[in-house]
């Protein structure tokens, strides 16, 4: 079942056709993306590919140059109306990558403060800041000054903050950017479970793809202020509809392999990889190998290229080789513990039929 | 800028009335004068000088039922203030006291925001050209000073050309005529005394003078010389007071500065005398006036102002004048004598500045300065 | 029908748009500004200004009216600015980053000279370095044997130095403000990547505190270029002219519209170099420091330098600040204005009436109009320091976060220019166009609000750069996660904007009510009243030669100054309790 199949019910969030320019710089270009409630979708992409631009026409604090924003079937954004609902009625929350927390009041302050602001009675307040110091395990930290915490601590407050007023919508911008790695790996499950807990649509901005993979329901793969493509996280792996996707997802990264045709096999420096018959429109390709699929060393019948070693990282009892032919570089999976003098040369075999075939512009060939 | 319906009936009735009232002002006494004001109840002063505070308190005993509220605003600003004030059609202020009689004349008095009154009691008291275009109330000096202690057989400047020799050369002090009105017109009325600095000149030198073709006049020849002699400017008037008379100087400049300065004297340790035989002159007389404006709100009180300030019938002018009387200033109604300390006015050798001519001359004067600093 | 729609959608859309704040404020500043300075336009196109315009530039006159003069004034400006960054930004990286001992102390000694009006520095300097061109008493060095040639004791050099010495308190002010809110993240990075600490100074933190700076730099500018005292006294007997004293005599001798003419040119190449100093400034990310992270100060280790840089600036300190008064004090004693320090007496502050000295005149404090005069001066300080708080913060906020933007840009130009406009200028125009009634507002005149209205525009540049100087370093992050919760603009700014930027605006207020409890000209034609401020009390008793009273109250002038600073320090250290260290 696709995404857009699910989408039966009112989408949590729905942009069409969403336009962002700035002095005649395009940041988002034609983005129309749509997510069910309780979605957890993750924008991914580069750096300057246009996703906290996204975010931030989501949150209200820019307005978009054309296309429209819905939340829960009401336009929130643009549309022919031209209308833009503040930030503030949007139900929406955001925590920023640099935590804006407030330098001048105590945790409690900073989470107290937008729920004084939104009209809540004492009472309310004081229940909600409880159970959300609480929520968040950050209860000791009550009276402390956002300078006296450290950066997990206050990225915390800073979610904290952000969920008391119970946002439908919760938006994420390069939350764990800035932590340590252990740190980044116990928060990505922290963050799923606040996901969980607070039943909110979230949406999440990041550049590293192994949190989208991770977390998400839905991920949009951004690039150049384009969705390149969007989907459930499996399909995006599995079926990726441009090489941009193939080589940017997955760890490690898919390998594109540049093919020429001639006459019945496709070619790659000398080497026959794989009959023309996959792609029998196309003169040159990509084709597309999973590191699964190349080994070390030779294999009968299976064909080989010689590459030069780069380096070896150890994963859960095996090795991922990388390796450098010319320019290209190409990751292997070897079992055990690997290893080569840099520069060394080495087999690598292509154990199985390419996983997919692109054109030269990076386009899927569907068979 | 509306001003109500009322207020517009109100003030136009007021206009129409105000000459004819005006008129019957200026022929009225003290008495009369006093009788009108006590239903207006107050007088705003500007002044020139700060010892219109004790006039404050002298006038206020005399006419109890007036309060005089005196402001104390130097020359210049009060023109710029009243010129200001009038444009934006406010009327706030009756009296005005000030010097600068040449900006008066030339700028105020033609547009009818200033106005005249010569009490009637002390119109014949007066001198005719004190009382022509305004009523001057006390003469001022700018005259030039020496030290006594230093030079106690004289001056040593017996001839005003003599400060343009090489004796004198950097020893000569002025306020920044670029600055200070005073010393401005003390300039001007030497450019526009061309013939006797001329005749001058020729005592000094023994032979006719050479002009510059440039120049107009033997005065503006002198202003020229003088500055080619460095002159010295100074940027305040107590600081060439006491450099000029401070007692224990060795070797003193000369320098104008007014006259009543001599009367701090012994407090302050200077031997200042004011160089009275130079030739042929020691400086200037100018004037300090006192005008009405323009639609003043309080047109008896602020008559019987002035006529309290031009002073009473005893020699020394009675509390009326009495903060004015110090020795270097003169006052304009000959009955109120000179300060014995002083050379009284007729022996005094200064020019009497003609404000209209002097009006007219100072702005050439002035481009002259300019390009000679 | 769609014209109508569309309409209706503009100014729904304009009402609802993010330009009607900057506009509002556009506004108010055009009201304050634009109107004097249209005034002086006007009056300088008059067939009298037009004949002013030709004398000033093109004329055998122009030389010494407009060239000269201008040439002085913008070497004292540059020179007195460029001296007053590197004394001041020295002594605030001194007392805020480093661990030089007794802290306090010296921040409080580098604020005083402020305090001081510039005559009471020049004075110092007639005293010690006078020499006998004038005839008379000569300095102290000169009577003591030391030759003193003309250009130490007169013109353009010791000007400089009396001016540096007086406004490089405003430069301390405004960087030790900014330095204060540097995070200690962009300190210790550079010290990781093993820079030395001159390298960390001139490297890091001076980039970083350059709007600091350059608002240091241009009011320092500012207050040279239209300072009139110091080189009134110390230029005249060398006939060193500049703008400020060619305005002022200009104005002074009738001859009102070269007065203005000469005012314009000085607001036009005032406004060129604001233009490109403004220039230097842009890019606002790059200098933020307060972001939502937190923030500590990191205090520099001077090692061996700790004593020798604190010997340093308590001499800076001392000549700056102790000797100026020291004169005053002897002057206010001395009962012959000529010898300062022989024969000192109490008689000019609590003497009676009727003595011998002084013909007569009474010792201050037993002037009954006094003590309504203090009052009269610190109620006018308090009310303009909170107007101009106020305005200035609201007018920084829109600048910072509008810059780049026409608006933004208009506004900070506007906001800047009253510096120059010369105050006998501002007030002749505030008179003229608020004077009378206009509509339902009520006529003005001679009121305490005209005064209010003309200072808080005379004055609001000094708000407005530092509000400007410290809000440039609040993320905008903070603002906006401030917005996402729904507060209402003026809500975000007293409860998130303000109390982060307080101390930057406080040293903005700080300054503006010294500057006001000391101003002169503006008083003088706008304030008609029978209890003077103190400014006007002493004019008056100089004028009557009387100095010694002129500076006793001069010194009462100080104290109020000196106490109005020492709450405000107080009250800043108490407010950003939330910063450790």
């Amino acid at each position: 079942m696709s995404a857009q199949d699910q989408i039966s019910t009112t989408p949590a969030i729905a942009i069409e056709h969403l336009t962002k320019r700035f002095d005649g710089n395009t940041a988002v270009d034609d983005v129309s993306i749509r997510v069910p409630p309780g979605a957890f979708l993750v924008l991914v992409g580069p750096s300057g590919c246009g996703k906290s631009t996204l975010l931030r026409m989501l949150a209200g604090l820019e307005p978009p140059t054309e296309g429209q924003i819905s939340f829960g079937g009401k336009i929130v954004s643009g549309g022919a109306s031209g209308v833009q609902t503040t930030a503030a009625a949007r139900d929406a929350g955001l925590v920023f990558q640099s935590y804006a927390l407030w330098p001048h009041k105590t945790v409690e302050g900073n989470i107290d403060w937008p729920l004084k602001v939104a009209g809540w009675s004492k009472q309310k307040r004081e229940e909600r800041i409880n159970e959300v110091l609480k929520f968040l395990d950050i209860e000791a930290l009550r009276n402390r000054y956002p300078a006296e915490i450290s950066g997990g601590q206050q990225q915390r407050v800073a979610i904290a903050r952000t969920i008391g007023p119970r946002p439908g919508i919760l938006l994420l911008d390069e939350p764990l950017s800035n932590l340590d790695a252990k740190l980044r790996v116990d928060m990505r499950s922290e963050l799923m479970r606040i996901h969980r807990g607070t039943k909110a649509t979230s949406v999440y901005v990041t550049h590293d793809q192994v949190e989208a993979m991770t977390m998400a329901t839905h991920v949009a793969v951004l690039r150049d202020g384009r969705v390149e493509q969007f989907g459930p996280p499996d399909e995006l792996l599995l079926k990726p509809q441009t090489t941009f996707v193939a080589t940017f997802l997955g760890t490690p990264a898919g390998n594109l392999v540049p093919v020429t045709g001639n006459g019945e096999d496709f070619v790659f420096n000398c080497v026959n990889l794989a009959p023309t018959a996959i792609a029998p429109d196309l003169d040159t390709a990509q084709l597309l190998y999973r590191a699964q699929d190349i080994t070390v060393g030779r294999r009968d019948g299976r064909p080989t290229v010689k590459a030069t070693y780069a380096e070896s990282a150890p994963i859960a009892g095996q090795s991922m080789v990388t390796c450098l032919i010319g320019d290209l570089r190409v990751t292997a999976i070897v079992d055990g513990f690997f290893r080569a003098e840099p520069g060394a040369e080495i087999d690598l075999c292509f154990l199985r039929d390419p996983d997919a075939v692109f054109d030269a512009d990076g386009r899927r060939v569907t068979e | 800028m509306k001003h109500s319906m009322t207020g517009t009936l109100l003030s136009a009735m007021l206009m129409a009335t105000a000459p004819a009232m005006a008129q019957d002002l200026d022929t009225m006494t003290a008495e009369e004068l006093y009788e009108v004001a006590k239903t207006e109840g107050s007088v705003t002063a500007f002044s020139l000088s700060s010892r219109i505070a004790r006039i404050e308190t002298a006038f206020e005993a005399q006419y109890p039922g007036i309060d005089l509220i005196g402001l104390d605003i130097n020359s210049t600003k009060q023109i710029a203030r009243l010129e200001a004030e009038q444009r934006a059609d406010i009327y706030a202020v009756d009296v005005l006291y000030l010097s600068e009689a040449p900006v008066v004349l030339r700028d105020l008095l033609p547009e009818g925001m200033v106005t005249k009154y010569v009490p009637p009691r002390i119109a014949d008291q007066v001198p005719a050209e004190l009382q022509a275009d305004l009523l001057t109330h006390r003469l001022s000096t700018r005259a030039l000073m020496y030290n006594e202690a230093a030079y106690p057989d004289g001056t040593p400047v017996a001839n005003l050309w003599q400060l343009t020799t090489d004796d004198w050369r950097g020893k000569v002090l002025m306020e920044d005529p670029s600055q200070r009105g005073e010393a401005l017109d003390l300039l001007t009325e030497i450019a526009l005394r061309s013939d006797e600095m001329a005749a001058a000149y020729e005592a000094q030198f023994g032979m006719p003078i050479t002009v510059d073709d440039d120049l107009d006049g033997a005065g503006e020849q002198f202003i020229r010389d003088l500055f080619d002699n460095d002159l010295v400017m100074v940027g305040s008037s107590s600081t060439l007071r006491a450099a000029v008379g401070d007692i224990n100087a060795t070797d003193p400049s000369v320098g104008w500065t007014t006259y009543s300065a001599a009367r701090n004297n012994e407090k302050e340790g200077w031997a200042l005398q004011i160089s009275n035989d130079t030739v042929p002159s020691a400086g200037i007389l100018f004037p300090a006036v006192l005008t009405i404006a323009k639609n003043a709100p309080n047109p008896a009180a602020a008559r019987l102002l002035i006529d309290f300030m031009m002073g009473d019938d005893t020699p020394t002018g009675g509390p009326g004048f009495e903060p004015f009387y110090v020795q270097g200033d003169y006052a304009a109604r000959r009955t109120i004598e000179d300060h014995p300390d002083a050379v009284p006015l007729e022996d005094l050798n200064l020019w009497t500045m003609d404000p209209a001519a002097t009006g007219a001359a100072r702005a050439r004067v002035l481009d002259l300065i300019l390009v000679l600093q | 029908m769609t014209g109508l729609i569309r309409q209706r959608d503009l100014i729904a859309r304009l009402l609802q748009s993010r330009n009607v704040v900057p506009l509002i404020m556009v506004c108010i500043t055009a009201i304050l500004v634009i109107v004097p300075l249209l005034r002086i336009v006007q009056i300088s196109l008059t067939p009298d200004g037009l004949a002013a315009w030709t004398d000033v530039t093109n004329s055998r006159l122009s030389t010494n009216l407009l060239w000269k003069p201008i040439t002085n004034t913008m070497i004292l400006g540059a020179c007195v600015a460029t001296g007053c960054l590197l004394l001041g930004g020295f002594l605030a990286w001194l007392v805020v980053l480093t661990d030089v001992p007794f802290r306090r102390f010296l921040g409080i000694l580098s604020t005083l000279p402020f305090m001081i009006p510039s005559f009471a520095a020049a004075l110092a300097w007639g005293t010690l370095f006078r020499n006998d061109r004038l005839g008379g008493q000569p300095g102290y060095f000169a009577a003591n044997g030391i030759s003193i040639p003309d250009w130490l004791a007169w013109g353009l050099l010791p000007t400089l130095v009396v001016l540096v010495a007086h406004y490089y308190s405003l430069a301390y002010t405004m960087i030790a403000a900014a330095l204060s809110s540097l995070s200690a993240d962009l300190v210790e990075s550079a010290e990781m990547a093993g820079a030395k600490k001159s390298r960390i100074l001139f490297g890091i933190i001076l980039p970083v505190v350059t709007p600091a700076l350059v608002a240091g730099g241009m009011l320092t500018f500012a207050g040279a270029v239209s300072n009139f005292a110091a080189p009134a006294l110390l230029g005249a007997p060398v006939r060193m002219q500049t703008l400020s004293t060619r305005i002022y005599g200009m104005v002074q001798t009738g001859n009102i519209e070269r007065g203005y003419v000469l005012a314009l040119i000085l607001i036009l190449a005032a406004a060129a170099l604001l233009f490109f100093s403004d220039r230097l400034v842009s890019g606002r990310k790059a200098f933020t420091t307060v972001t939502g992270k937190g923030a500590r100060t990191k205090r520099f280790a001077l090692g061996i330098w700790r004593w020798p840089l604190f010997f340093a600036a308590v001499a800076l300190g001392m000549m700056t600040t102790v000797i100026p008064v020291l004169v005053l004090f002897a002057s206010s004693m001395a009962e012959q204005s000529g010898g300062l320090f022989s024969n000192w007496t109490l008689h000019f502050w609590i003497g009676p009436a009727g003595t011998d000295l002084a013909q007569g005149q009474a010792g201050i404090f037993r002037d009954p109009i006094l003590l309504g005069s203090i009052l009269t001066t610190i109620r006018l300080g308090l009310t303009v320091a909170a107007t101009t708080m106020l305005v200035g913060l609201v007018i920084a906020h829109t600048i910072v976060r509008y810059k780049g933007t026409f608006l933004g840009n208009t506004l900070s130009q506007l906001a800047f220019l009253p510096l120059f406009i010369p105050s006998i200028a501002m007030a002749a125009a505030y008179i003229a166009m608020y004077g009378t009634s206009m509509g339902p507002i009520p006529a003005l005149y001679g009121t305490f609000t005209l005064l209010v209205l003309a200072a808080t525009a005379n004055l609001m540049p000094y708000a407005v750069q530092s509000g400007r100087a410290v809000l440039s370093q609040i993320s905008s992050d903070i603002e906006e996660s401030a917005r996402m919760t729904g507060a209402g603009p003026i809500r975000r700014m007293t409860e998130i904007v303000l109390p982060l930027a307080v101390r930057g605006i406080l040293a903005g207020g700080i300054l503006v009510f010294i500057k006001i409890v000391r101003d002169l000209s503006l008083v003088v034609l706008l304030f008609s009243s029978t209890t003077p401020v103190l400014s006007m009390m002493a004019f008056n008793y100089a004028g009557l030669g009387f100095m010694q009273f002129a500076n006793a109250i001069t010194l009462v002038i100080l104290v109020i100054c000196l106490i109005a600073s020492a709450l405000v320090y107080l009250l800043q250290n108490k407010i950003q309790g939330w910063k450790s260290a």
